[in-house]
C-alpha cells in the first residue's frame, strides 16, 4: 500500500511541478504577501514620522502673532497663494476683538471653518485643533502664574503608565496581519494545484483510467492530499524565508515594537502548519471532486476558503470569542502569535485544535475515497 | 478469459446495457462490433469495474469484478476512449507510471517500458511530453500503457480510431502477438475492416443488447451474406424490426 502510495504521489508531484502556471500563482503569493506588506508598512511608517506641511487660510491673522507663531513651530502655516498644492480647505478666522479680550483674560473667539464630513481632511482638522488646544493651555497656565497660582492646581489626577508591554508584544494587529498571511498561505498556495489534479483530472479523462488500475480509491486520494500538502509546506517555507528578510528592513520601532521571525518561530510554525496545510489540501480536494467541471470548482474552492480565512481574521482582528479560540486554525494562529510576543502558549486550545484539524483532514479524505466510488462523480454525470 | 453474464444497467433513463451476455476466450481476439450509442464502451467500463451493474455478472479469469475488484483488475490491460494521457508526462513516464500501478517493481516497469517502446517503434516520442502528440501518437502511448505489464487480458476500447496506416500495422501485429501468447484480446470497434482481419470471434451488439455472436464465416452464414459489413446490416436491421 505505502509503496502504491509513493508512485502515486512521485507521479502528482512531477505533475504539479511542470504545472508552471499553478506553481507560480502559489508562489507569487508567498514570495508577494510580505513584500506587499512591508512596502504598505514603510509608507504608512513614513507619513507618521514626518508629517506634511499643513498650510491653512488664517482670516484677520495680525491681530493674533503669538498663535500664529505657534501654529508655525507646529508646521501649520498661513497660506500665501491659493493655488499651492500644500493648502487644505481650513480657515481660521480671528475674531476682531481677539487682541482685547485676550489682554483682559477672557476667552478669546477664533473660528475654525472646515467640513468634518471630508475624511481626508479628517486628520488635519485635528492637527490644527491639538495645536490650537496646546496654546490655549500654555496661555491659561501663563495666566495663572502671574495670578500667583501655581497651574498645577488644574491638574487632580497625576496619571503615570507603567507599560509592561515589551517591544515584540507590542505589535497586536500588526503581529495578526503578519501570521493571518502565513496562515493563507497554506490555503493558497497550493490552490490551482489542488483543483487542477482533482477537477483539472477527471476533465482531462485520466482519472477514470487511474480507477480502473488495482488500487483503492483512498490510495489516489491521499496521494494527491499528500502532493498538494508539499507543495503548501513549500509556499509556507517561502514566505517565512522571505518574511525574515523583510521585516527587519520596516522601522517598526517608530510604532515602539518590533517583529522578529526567528529559526525557533519558524520551526514552531512549520511544525503546527503542517496539519492544517493536510486539512486544507483534503478540504480542496473534497471541494474540487465535489464540483462537475474545473470552473465550477474554481468557484467552490475560493467560496469555501472563507471560512478558514474568517476564523483567521477573528484572531487577527482580536474579536475572537472564548469559543472560537479553541476552534481550528483560530488557535492555531493565536499559538503563533503569542510565541512571536514570548507569552507562554495557550497548549489545551493548541492540542485540540490541532487533533480537530487532523481529525478534519481525515474525514475529509475518506469522503473523497468514497465519492470516487461513485458513477455520478468519476464521469462528473 | 474474460466472461459477461446479463449484464444489465441504466444511465439515466436508458437502458444502456439490457440483459448482455458474452464471452471472450483466452488465445483469441473477441471484437465487440456495434454502432454508436449500442453500448459498448458502458459494457467495457463495466467489465473493468467503474461502472456498477444492476443487474448480471462481468468475470475477468473467473473472479467478479464487482466482488473482488483488486483481484479482478491484476490481469487486466485497458485502452480506454479517451485515452487519459497526462499531457506534462513524457509517454515513458507515463507508461512506467501505470506498470508500477499493476503491480511491477520500478525497475521492472522501467525494463517493461523500455521493451513496449521498442516493440511499438515509439522511441523517438518517449521521452517527449505528451501535449501536443498527435491522435495517432497518443492511441500509441495508451496502447504501451494497456500491454506494458503483459497482461493476460487487454481490452481495448476502439483502438483502431485516429490511428494512420503504419501505426494501424503495428496494432495489428501487437494484437496477433498478443493472441499467438495466449492472451485474451477484446477489443471494441465499429470499423469492419479491422473487426474483419483481425477478430476469431465477434460480438454484435445494438440497444445494449447482444444481437449475435460467432466467428465471421458463422455470421456470414447466420445472415445469408457474403461479407461481415452485409452481414452486420442485416443483422442490426432485423434486430430494429423486431424491436419495432
Amino acid at each position: 500500500m505505502i509503496n502504491i502510495i509513493k508512485v502515486l504521489f512521485k507521479k502528482e508531484v512531477t505533475d504539479a511541478s511542470r504545472d508552471k502556471r499553478s506553481v507560480m500563482a502559489g508562489l507569487y503569493y508567498a514570495i508577494g504577501a510580505p513584500i506587499g506588506m512591508c512596502l504598505l508598512m514603510s509608507i504608512l511608517l513614513q507619513q507618521l514620522a514626518s508629517p506634511d506641511a499643513l498650510k491653512i487660510i488664517i482670516e484677520n491673522a495680525n491681530s493674533a502673532p503669538g498663535l500664529v507663531a505657534h501654529l508655525a513651530s507646529s508646521d501649520i502655516k498661513v497660506a500665501d497663494d491659493k493655488n499651492d498644492p500644500l493648502l487644505k480647505p481650513i480657515t481660521l478666522s480671528i475674531s476682531d476683538d481677539y487682541k482685547q479680550n485676550l489682554s483682559e483674560g477672557r476667552p478669546a473667539t477664533v473660528t475654525l471653518i472646515a467640513d468634518k464630513s471630508d475624511d481626508k481632511l479628517g486628520k488635519h482638522i485635528n492637527r490644527v485643533e491639538k495645536a490650537m488646544a496646546v496654546y490655549s493651555s500654555e496661555i491659561a497656565s501663563l495666566r495663572l502664574v502671574s495670578r500667583g497660582i501655581d497651574p498645577n492646581l488644574m491638574r487632580a489626577l497625576a496619571i503615570e503608565v507603567n507599560d509592561q508591554a515589551t517591544p515584540d508584544s507590542k505589535g497586536g494587529m500588526i503581529l495578526g496581519l503578519v501570521t493571518f498571511s502565513i496562515i493563507l498561505t497554506l490555503f493558497y498556495a497550493a490552490m490551482s494545484l489542488a483543483i487542477d489534479t482533482s477537477a483539472g483530472e477527471r476533465e482531462r479523462n485520466s482519472l477514470s483510467l487511474l480507477l480502473s488500475h488495482p488500487l483503492s480509491s483512498l490510495h489516489i486520494v491521499l496521494a494527491k492530499v499528500g502532493a498538494i500538502t508539499a507543495f503548501s509546506m513549500l509556499g509556507l517555507v517561502i514566505i517565512l524565508v522571505v518574511s525574515k528578510v523583510v521585516y527587519p528592513m520596516v522601522a517598526w520601532e517608530q510604532l515602539g515594537f518590533s517583529i522578529t521571525i526567528t529559526p525557533e518561530f519558524m520551526l514552531f510554525c512549520i511544525a503546527i502548519c503542517f496539519p492544517i496545510a493536510l486539512m486544507s489540501s483534503s478540504l480542496q480536494v473534497f471541494v474540487s471532486f465535489m464540483a462537475k467541471s474545473f470552473k465550477e470548482a474554481q468557484s467552490y474552492v475560493t467560496m469555501v476558503l472563507f471560512i478558514p480565512m474568517a476564523l483567521s481574521m477573528v484572531t487577527t482582528y482580536d474579536i475572537a470569542t472564548d469559543v472560537v479560540q479553541w476552534l481550528p486554525i483560530a488557535a492555531q494562529q493565536f499559538a503563533l502569535m503569542e510565541f512571536i510576543k514570548g507569552n507562554p502558549i495557550p497548549v489545551p486550545q493548541l492540542l485540540l485544535s490541532t487533533g480537530v484539524t487532523v481529525v478534519l483532514f481525515a474525514l475529509f479524505s475518506f469522503l473523497s475515497a468514497r465519492m470516487l466510488k461513485s458513477e455520478k462523480v468519476v464521469f462528473g454525470l | 478469459m474474460i466472461n459477461v453474464s446479463n449484464l444489465s444497467k441504466k444511465i439515466g433513463d436508458v437502458n444502456a446495457l439490457n440483459g448482455l451476455s458474452f464471452s471472450a476466450e483466452n488465445g483469441k481476439i473477441t471484437g465487440l462490433l456495434g454502432p454508436n450509442g449500442a453500448g459498448k464502451t458502458t459494457c467495457l467500463r463495466t467489465v473493468f469495474g467503474l461502472l456498477k451493474a444492476d443487474s448480471g455478472f462481468a468475470e475477468i479469469d473467473g473472479i467478479d469484478v464487482a466482488k473482488q475488484p483488486m483481484q479482478a483488475k491484476q490481469n487486466l490491460g485497458l485502452f480506454p476512449d479517451p485515452c487519459g494521457l497526462y499531457e506534462r508526462l513524457t509517454p515513458r513516464e507515463y507508461i512506467s507510471f501505470f506498470a508500477q500501478l499493476s503491480g511491477l517493481s520500478a525497475a521492472q516497469a522501467k525494463e517493461a517500458t523500455t521493451q513496449v517502446i521498442d516493440k511499438l517503434s515509439m522511441s523517438d516520442i518517449a521521452d517527449r511530453r505528451c501535449q501536443g502528440f498527435s491522435q495517432g501518437q497518443r492511441m500509441k502511448t495508451a496502447l504501451a500503457q494497456a500491454v506494458v505489464h503483459n497482461p493476460t487480458n487487454v481490452i481495448l476500447d476502439e483502438p483502431t480510431r485516429g490511428l494512420d496506416v503504419m501505426s494501424t500495422r503495428i496494432l495489428r501485429e501487437l494484437l496477433l502477438l498478443l493472441k499467438a501468447q495466449g492472451h485474451c484480446v477484446l477489443f471494441s470497434s465499429h470499423v469492419m475492416q479491422e473487426v474483419a482481419a483481425l477478430c476469431d470471434h465477434v460480438v454484435i451488439m445494438a440497444k445494449g443488447q447482444v444481437i449475435a455472436q460467432g466467428s465471421i464465416e458463422q455470421l456470414c452464414e447466420q445472415a445469408g451474406k457474403d461479407t461481415l459489413e452485409e452481414a452486420f446490416i442485416a443483422l442490426i436491421g432485423s434486430d430494429e424490426g423486431i424491436a419495432a
